[in-house]
């Protein structure tokens, strides 16, 4: 018999669950759900959302059961390559997924359904397009009912925006601390006085937030709902959630190319090299480390190569998702995520969120003008490096910075330098215990020196 | 509070929030409309009393 692991994340719906078999991720419909199943694929819901790449698509497979006694049916979704968390995303992501969740709620009430969940979980990235992964958030509208997932959708998609907009564009990594959602009481807390002064605000958390723990609130003297009661409030949240835009767009990177130091010289020099060596590579999934606007992501995802480009500075990777979108570059997947702290496994038993970095294999890892970041920013050892990078990708294209390089006298104007091991030798010392330097290739105007490494055999990811 | 509140239908905290805000936005619904009326009705009348103006009329 094979073997059937059910999903770590997949335990909250008693409609069904996800789980793994030989590699691949199926979803069991349980019966007590068919009813809601049925009217979803019968309604043209299925087949509206399919086609606007709102939800993933499925295949009915009868050959796989992982539990006899509540199948209904075994869905095969289109398989996902990487999956990634909301506290991931830049604010432009999570407005598109806020925004693509009110537009599944609108298209579903026309077909006589709506969301019961409304948690950004649901949601992945392909390439620069949000997708509602869960097959079984649907259910049959009740029209004389609000929606039952209103307070989710605020708490999990408005709220992280919210603060993020008043507060600091990357304060939606809060959602780690409140998976669940933001409680609108923590929320209204947070917001500045001034922010409040705004009649969705008022209406949405500050209202909400007032009424959460009054018993009176929850009596049953609640006036009948109706449909267009609904419709005008979800064209509200609309309105509200697009009205939101990021506070401060500069940041300390956002203008890195436009008035660094760098040379244009360099910068293409640099482009040409990695042209060259891509195309000698056997590789088809990027992660590029540090990626900054993502001049080097965009030509790898161009030609061809699903990339993740991530950066510690959510400014960046906001504009690199709007250039991402705006050049139709549908592999590149922008994640704000800091190398030096990457996202860490949460949830039930650590298994239900997992890690970045157990998460996260690909063929190869770019790291450009980083190293000096690392070392000299964060006092990381280069074999503290080489062993981080090994795990990541069996090619590895690095650039070392030579200590003479003006940002790292940038780096070192404040600081004492107590950084004496930091020269080439080192360097490829400390790389050549998990890689072969296959090429080694110095870039003519700046000194720095682009390196191209291969993970050697006796590594045990391999 | 909030642990409290999970005990109980998670939903009818949301219930009454959302029966007050759509009769918020229903209120604010009627008066646009109202207002629409308004300037239209007011906007009529000065178109009026610019094509009575005959430095408006084409021709002169």
């Amino acid at each position: 018999m094979k073997v059937s692991k059910r999903h770590p994340a997949s335990f909250r719906d008693p409609a069904g669950f996800v789980f793994e078999q030989e590699g691949l991720f199926y979803r069991q419909v349980n019966q007590s759900y068919a009813p809601h199943y049925d009217k979803l694929m019968q309604s043209g819901l299925y087949a509206d959302l399919v086609k606007e790449k709102k939800l993933l698509s499925h295949t009915e497979t009868e050959t796989v059961v992982a539990d006899p006694s509540r199948w209904y049916k075994t869905l095969l979704p289109e398989q996902l390559a990487f999956i990634s968390y909301p506290y991931e995303w830049c604010f432009n992501q999570w407005k598109d997924a806020a925004l693509m969740t009110l537009a599944i709620v609108k298209k579903s009430i026309a077909h006589g359904l709506i969301l019961k969940d409304a948690t950004p979980f649901n949601i992945q990235f392909i390439g620069t397009d949000p997708v509602w992964i869960d097959t079984l958030s649907f259910e049959t509208y009740d029209e004389t009912k609000p929606w039952i997932a209103y307070r989710q959708f605020v708490e999990c998609l408005v709220a992280p925006l919210l603060v993020a907009r008043h507060l600091t564009p990357d304060l939606q990594k809060i959602m780690m601390v409140y998976p669940e959602g933001i409680p609108l009481k923590i929320v209204a807390k947070l917001l500045p006085l001034k922010s409040r002064l705004n009649l969705n605000t008022l209406m949405h958390i500050i209202l909400p937030s007032a009424v959460a723990g009054n018993k009176k609130a929850v009596s049953n003297n609640i006036p009948v709902f109706n449909k267009q009661k609904l419709l005008n409030i979800i064209d509200n949240l609309k309105t509200f959630v697009e009205s939101l835009k990021t506070g401060n767009e500069s940041s300390v990177w956002n203008n890195y190319y436009e008035e660094t130091v760098l040379s244009s010289e360099y910068v293409e020099e640099k482009m040409i090299l990695l042209k060259r060596w891509m195309q000698e590579l056997p590789v088809q999934t990027v992660l590029d480390v540090g990626t900054n606007t993502g001049y080097y992501a965009q030509m790898t995802a161009a030609a061809g190569k699903s990339t993740i480009a991530v950066d510690a500075d959510t400014a960046c990777i906001n504009r690199l998702y709007e250039t991402a979108k705006k050049n139709k570059l549908t592999r590149l997947l922008p994640l704000t995520i800091d190398i030096t702290n990457p996202t860490p496994a949460i949830g039930w038993g650590n298994q239900e969120r997992t890690a970045f970095l157990s998460r996260t294999r690909t063929d190869l890892c770019l790291a450009l003008a980083l190293i000096h970041h690392l070392a000299i920013g964060r006092n990381i050892g280069f074999d503290q490096m080489a062993e981080l990078f090994s795990t990541i990708a069996p090619w590895l294209i690095i650039e070392f910075i030579p200590k003479s390089d003006p940002k790292i006298t940038l780096l070192l104007e404040n600081r004492a330098d107590i950084f004496d091991d930091y020269h080439e030798e080192s360097f490829s010392h400390a790389f050549e215990k998990q890689f072969a330097i296959v090429k080694r290739q110095a870039l003519t105007h700046t000194g720095r020196i682009m390196f191209l490494m291969r993970r050697k055999d006796n590594h045990p990811e391999i | 509070m909030r642990h409290f509140l999970l005990y109980i239908d998670p939903g009818s905290g949301s219930y009454l929030v959302q029966a007050i805000i759509a009769a918020v936005l229903g209120g604010l619904f009627y008066f646009k409309q109202k207002w629409i009326q308004i300037k239209s009705f007011f906007g009529r009348k000065g178109k009026q009393d610019q094509t009575d103006n005959p430095e408006h009329h084409e021709g002169l």
